[in-house]
């Protein structure tokens, strides 16, 4: 006879990278997980319902602090819906500077994210060893923007800031630095013996169940199905570039869905990124840098603008959409709808994380790469006795596994 | 007795850090000071999984209503001597989210802070310098019993 | 799956549906030096042919939802459906929004979660930030909002309902 034990799981508090906190509830035999149950909703700002009572220059400022890693889709997705409306044609230059911060950005985040899966199998060696490295992209982006984390360049109509001739030679010793080390990071993560044996065959997620349940970004590209918005509705300057959405067979030849062919599909799009902004420095284009740069006016413009429109952008973790209205009387919009790409993926943890063992947990959640920050608790209940596991348990646990399959 | 205790610091610090609903961004900035580039673990001090263990608590992010007691429990649970730092403008005075229906208030209405590091998010090198001002704090605290 | 252009699509929907199609309108958008040309299509449709409209969609492809989002407007409510179509194909993606209106009186809607699973989280946020019931939902509980939170409060309306109580000023 099987004993039912009910677990639900915290994601505790040390995680960087999370947007809202998730309590799982599973139902265990042994160590096999056998049934899932989410709650969600622990960081709920209403950010919606302040941007309503702010006008559209403000809300810029308030959409970078949704979330502190994917920092230029939100604005971008919110500008691209405000331009749909207003009938606001960006100048060609904007547009591939935007390309330009919106790669450098990627980069940055997917390094951070192999950092914290790492961190998650126990190879802490690997978590300083990456973040050291992205601290290069850092720089690269203080020297162009100003600020490391929270950067502020795009607005309504442009861009604020330029990129000169002069600044050429230090983007492309950061960019050749990465083509030189890129190399490493490869081979640790994929030749190394202890994580293919933690991660393959782990949190399958099939082509079927990320259609039905419209997961996006690299957990669906991983499942083969190549949803990513630069290749199907090219905003600003992939159009002309030449992308194509990455999938696993291309080191592989198959594709599984589970975490190993996560980890190959951001390391690829890594150096995707470093292609992309090369060809985007040769072709950049000479012109002005915003439609309108006097900023009382363009408020002018869209105080009697009305309409509704969405602004859609592909976020390091899947696919971002904004949608807004203007009714034409008042300065702030009617509505304003946020989604981020987490949204989507939540879902997908169910059928991932069903067979697996405890152990597997936190590298299995950590694959989707979630934006959310998360302060839940794990009770264990056992024969009506109620145990607290939280995520520093786990943690250890996860350690263990790996040592016990690396002897 | 003050004194003896105020020597462990000398040694070490153990910093738990709690997100109370942030963008992450100043969490960001936590980790990254711990990371070879900024390197705060050389000092000794480390970011341990436990409030028991700890002697500096690491606030980031404005209180939501579902985090306040959990953040009092922290408090509490935390031994003494121990300091409290808020990380970041929006426990000190709501940053961008200062009308909000969610929002449980600043942090100093809910437990004594000690040190404020404004910013948003500030550099991993105003947090370093927050905790010395900290150490400095408890110095002095100590000398003058 | 079948290979539409954005005007026949609206033209499948206006021969099976006819009237209770109230509106139909294409936009069109260019980005980039080579200004390729991507579609959005909005429709709004009567509440009744609602659950059919979406079956529709489906047989030209499984469209991708990504989100529902909900206007208070005065006596209605309405709720735009963002969906899309051909993703996967270089620049051939369509993005088709279809909208329903449906009164303060009555706010009710169907689920569309036996279609496509996916939609669940989503259809529990429209049923606690706006008020309105989701019928024959698979999870009727809070999703987003604390447990604590009064249940009569819903923060995306403009009327009476909204959270406006609950506001507090952090610099008091």
């Amino acid at each position: 006879m099987s004993e039912k034990t009910t677990y639900t799981l915290p994601i505790g508090p040390i995680h960087p990278a999370l947007k809202e906190p998730v309590a799982f509830e599973f139902e265990i035999e042994g160590e096999r997980i056998i049934g899932v149950d989410l709650k969600v909703g622990h960081v709920h700002r209403a950010i919606e319902w302040i941007g309503m009572r702010r006008n559209p220059i403000q809300i810029l400022y308030l959409a970078e602090r949704i979330c502190g890693i994917c920092n230029i889709c939100h604005p971008l997705a919110f500008c691209r819906a405000v331009e749909n409306i207003a009938d606001i044609e960006v100048p060609e230059r904007a547009e591939y500077i935007r390309t330009i911060i919106a790669e450098l950005e990627r980069i940055h985040s997917h390094i951070l994210w192999a950092g914290v899966a790492a961190h998650e199998i126990g190879f802490d060696t690997v978590l300083h060893l990456s973040w050291a490295i992205r601290e290069k992209v850092l720089d690269l982006i203080e020297y162009l923007t100003g600020n490391r984390i929270t950067k502020a360049v795009i607005t309504i109509g442009g861009v604020r800031r330029d990129i000169t001739k002069d600044q050429y030679p230090t983007i492309n010793e950061a960019l050749n630095y990465y083509k030189e080390n890129l190399g490493a990071l490869k081979s640790v993560f994929l030749d190394d013996k202890s994580i293919q044996m933690r991660s393959k065959n782990c949190g399958i997620l099939t082509k079927e169940d990320t259609l039905k349940l419209c997961a996006v970004g690299p957990t669906a590209r991983a499942s083969g199905v190549k949803k990513d918005v630069r290749v199907d509705q090219a905003y600003c300057a992939y159009g002309d570039l030449d992308v194509k959405p990455m999938t696993p067979d291309v080191v592989t030849g198959e594709i599984n869905g589970d975490v190993y062919d996560r980890i190959i599909v951001r390391l690829l799009e890594v150096a995707q990124s470093v292609d992309l902004i090369e060809q985007c420095l040769d072709k950049l284009p000479s012109g002005d840098l915003m439609a309108e740069p006097k900023i009382p006016k363009l408020l002018a413009i869209l105080k009697k603008t009305e309409g509704e429109g969405i602004g859609r952008a592909e976020a390091p973790r899947g696919e971002v959409i904004h949608y807004v209205k203007l009714d034409g009387k008042n300065e702030a919009p009617y509505t304003w709808r946020v989604r981020a790409p987490t949204y989507n993926n939540l879902l997908a943890w169910i059928p991932m994380l069903m067979g697996e063992q405890i152990a597997d947990i936190p590298i299995v959640a950590a694959s989707t790469d979630p934006c959310m920050s998360c302060t839940n608790r794990v009770t264990v209940i056992r024969n009506n006795k109620k145990k607290i596991l939280d995520n520093e348990k786990l943690h250890r646990l996860s350690i263990e596994k790996t040592r016990r399959l690396s002897v | 007795m003050k004194k003896q205790q105020l020597e462990t610091f000398k040694k070490s610090l153990w910093v738990f850090h709690i997100n109370t609903g942030s963008c992450n961004g100043c969490d960001i900035e936590i980790v990254a000071a711990l990371t070879p580039r900024y390197d705060i673990e050389r000092f000794g001090m480390m970011l341990v999984g436990t409030p028991r263990h700890a002697d500096v608590l690491l606030i980031t992010g404005p209180v939501m209503r579902q985090m306040k007691d959990k953040v009092k429990r922290v408090y509490e649970q935390t031994p003494e001597p121990k300091a409290v730092i808020v990380v970041g403008n929006c426990g000190a005075t709501g940053g961008v989210f200062h009308e909000s229906y969610n929002v449980a208030g600043p942090i100093d209405k809910l437990i004594p802070v000690d040190v404020y590091v404004p910013g948003c998010p500030p550099r991993p090198e105003a947090i370093i310098y927050g905790v010395a001002k900290v150490w400095l704090k408890l110095e002095k605290m100590g000398a003058k019993k | 799956m079948k290979k539409l252009t954005s005007e026949e699509i609206v033209q499948y929907y206006t021969d099976e549906f006819k009237e209770k199609i109230k509106d139909a309108r294409i936009e069109k958008r260019s980005a980039g030096s080579k200004k390729k040309e991507f579609y959005t299509i909005w429709l709004k449709i009567d509440k009744s042919i609602f659950k059919e409209a979406v079956k529709h969609l489906c047989e030209i492809q499984f469209p991708h939802l990504a989100v529902i989002s909900g206007n208070d407007i005065g006596e209605n409510i309405e709720l735009i459906y963002h969906f899309s179509l051909y993703y996967g194909e270089r620049l051939e993606e369509i993005s088709i929004n279809i909208s329903v209106e449906i009164p303060k009186s009555d706010p009710k809607i169907e689920s569309i979660c036996d279609i496509i699973p996916g939609a669940l989280i989503t259809e529990r946020e429209i049923q606690e930030m706006l008020g309105v019931k989701v019928e024959n939902i698979p999870d009727n509980r809070r999703i987003f909002l604390p447990e604590e939170f009064p249940k009569d409060v819903y923060p995306w309306r403009k009327d009476e309902k909204g959270p406006q109580k609950l506001v507090r000023d952090m610099y008091e």
